[in-house]
């Protein structure tokens, strides 16, 4: 606040005062005072004022550069309240009030959609549970009854069992920590056995698969990244060109281990690229894919982001994309001993 | 032929999943009687046990501990609860693999082969013979009357399957999902040298028109 835009503020107590010591002043020239006595009365009177004024100026000043200082501090700005101290002028006190009243009635609004979201959360997990053993059902009657139409439909219910484990992971993606143990493995073990999972997708899908360098050990959560790696894969499949070359190559540093997956697909626009780790991001290729939900590589930034690794993505456009991962090798994110 | 008892409460699980070990050659027993089901399974004098956590009156945890305080027969836990603390659990309660649903079931396969295999110790049936053409897997060789071959490992375990499955039609992709399961990525390509090549080693020791390619469908003996 602004000495200026406070006084603004007060002007209609200021001329009303220049008004009113003028009028006196006035007043006692026409009984003839002495010019030095009005003077003077006139100075004490105009002193008063400003000392009024400026210890107002100064006490109100004082709180809302604190207040503003806390509000630029915080990261969550809703907290303010319960940071400023109870002010002792009256106006202040109304907002101290209003404020208090307010954030505690927000809280309390919060605390009802952080119930009701991890509620649904909560119902989405035991939703997978549930949903596995049908799922598990099914593939078993298919397996042991192969013909043409069943093999279709195994197809089709391992794109249901795809969906509904990334649905698991999303539910799960906001509170990773819950669910999460820093292992030593293999990168190799890791990778290798993530392929496999995804094996008859990959034969039906033409793949010729290289591997190279992968045998390091890196520290990581095995479940997650498997996910990640599987989405990965499945863009893969998902954007390719006639046959797939699929290429898993890593490569160590100093302080990390990149995995890098080439392929050899339709590659990503350049003007896309910005843009592809962002929440139903689809761009030209989910246009013309007409599959993409733009959730997968969403999902793998997320993920990454919490278990600490680095992922980026590079592409040129028809000819293939690498996305690479960052494990870091320090042995500071093991949390187990 | 090995035996394995089935502790799940889904009944279509169960049957189906009977249905696919019988297929590859195992013995199933199975019962629906949750409350007395340690006492049964161990009676059932099985070489390995499949077990579920979600069961009725005892979950899978208690009824691991129970199998174990009275035998080492190995057990396999198959859940559709994925955590690590599941995992952990488990190993801590003396299982000795744990599986999610749903499983690919040539992992579960796979899985249930190795458990054997450290259990057991070798596998009992080392040697498929089928007309007369013999396939030692331990040490690679096909052999036929006096005369023998010796196998890479990718025409051993293609002639293995299509052995095992005689008289079925096997498909070039169940092949390599096959091969791939031992981490041998193999494309279309290789698949094809493959079969040739193990086409020539049979022919070589006198067996013509053992392996019969199916067009557009894929491969089969017999």
């Amino acid at each position: 606040m602004k000495l200026r835009d406070y006084l603004r503020d007060k002007y209609i107590f200021i001329i009303l005062q220049i008004l009113a010591i003028a009028f006196i002043a006035y007043m006692l020239f026409t009984f003839r005072l002495n010019l030095y006595a009005i003077l003077f009365i006139v100075t004490i009177l105009v002193g008063a004022d400003i000392a009024v004024l400026l210890g107002e100026y100064i006490q109100k000043q004082r709180f809302y550069k604190v207040l503003i200082k806390c509000l630029d501090s915080l990261d969550q700005k809703c907290l303010i309240a319960e940071l400023i101290d109870k002010p002792s002028f009256a106006e202040g006190i109304v907002l101290y009030d209003v404020l208090k009243e307010s954030s505690k009635s927000m809280n309390d609004q919060i605390g009802l959609y952080k119930h009701a979201s991890e509620e649904y959360r909560e119902y989405i997990e035991t939703w997978v549970h549930e949903i596995k053993t049908p799922i598990a059902a099914s593939k078993l009657i298919l397996e042991n009854n192969m013909n043409t139409s069943s093999k279709s439909v195994a197809e089709e219910v391992t794109k249901i069992e795809a969906f509904v484990e990334q649905a698991l992971f999303y539910s799960k993606s906001n509170t990773v920590e819950k669910d999460y143990i820093i292992k030593e493995c293999n990168l190799n073990t890791v990778v290798k056995s993530c392929v496999k999972k995804h094996s008859k997708a990959l034969i039906e899908s033409q793949t010729s698969l290289a591997f190279e360098g992968l045998d390091c050990i890196v520290y990581t959560d095995v479940k997650w990244i498997d996910f990640i790696l599987g989405q990965i894969i499945v863009n893969s499949m998902k954007y390719k060109k006639e046959t797939l070359h699929l290429k898993f190559y890593a490569r160590e540093l100093s302080n990390s281990v990149i995995l890098s997956i080439k392929d050899n697909g339709v590659g990503i626009q350049e003007k896309d690229l910005p843009y592809v780790f962002e929440k139903g991001f689809t761009g030209f290729n989910g246009r013309n894919f007409a599959k993409s939900t733009g959730i997968g590589l969403y999902l793998c930034k997320k993920l990454c982001d919490k278990m600490g690794l680095q992922i980026s993505i590079s592409s040129v456009e028809k000819e293939g994309t690498v996305v690479q991962i960052a494990f870091p090798k320090s042995k500071m994110v093991i949390f187990e001993t | 032929m090995a035996k394995i008892f089935i502790i799940e409460d889904d009944r279509i699980i169960r049957t189906e999943l009977c249905n696919l070990l019988s297929r590859y050659g195992y013995d199933c027993e199975v019962s629906d009687q949750f409350e007395t089901i340690v006492e049964t399974a161990l009676q059932s004098n099985s070489q390995l046990i499949l077990l579920d956590v979600n069961l009725p009156y005892f979950d899978g945890y208690h009824v691991c501990r129970e199998i174990r305080k009275q035998s080492s027969v190995p057990i396999i836990i198959v859940t559709s609860r994925d955590s690590e603390l599941d995992e952990l659990m488990s190993m801590n309660l003396g299982a000795d693999d744990f599986i999610v649903k749903p499983y690919n079931t040539q992992i579960l396969l796979a899985r249930i082969a190795s458990v054997l295999r450290r259990s057991v110790g070798n596998e009992p049936t080392n040697t498929v013979i089928y007309q007369d053409v013999c396939l030692d897997i331990s040490k690679s060789i096909v052999s036929f009357h006096d005369k023998e071959a010796e196998l890479s490992k990718n025409e051993m375990r293609i002639l293995h399957l299509l052995m095992k499955n005689r008289e079925h039609i096997i498909s070039r992709n169940d092949i390599m999902n096959d091969l791939w399961q031992s981490d041998e990525f193999v494309d279309d390509n290789t698949l094809t040298v493959n079969i040739n090549r193990l086409r020539k080693k049979l022919e070589e020791i006198g067996v013509h028109d053992f392996l019969v390619t199916k067009r557009g469908q894929g491969y089969m003996i017999g």
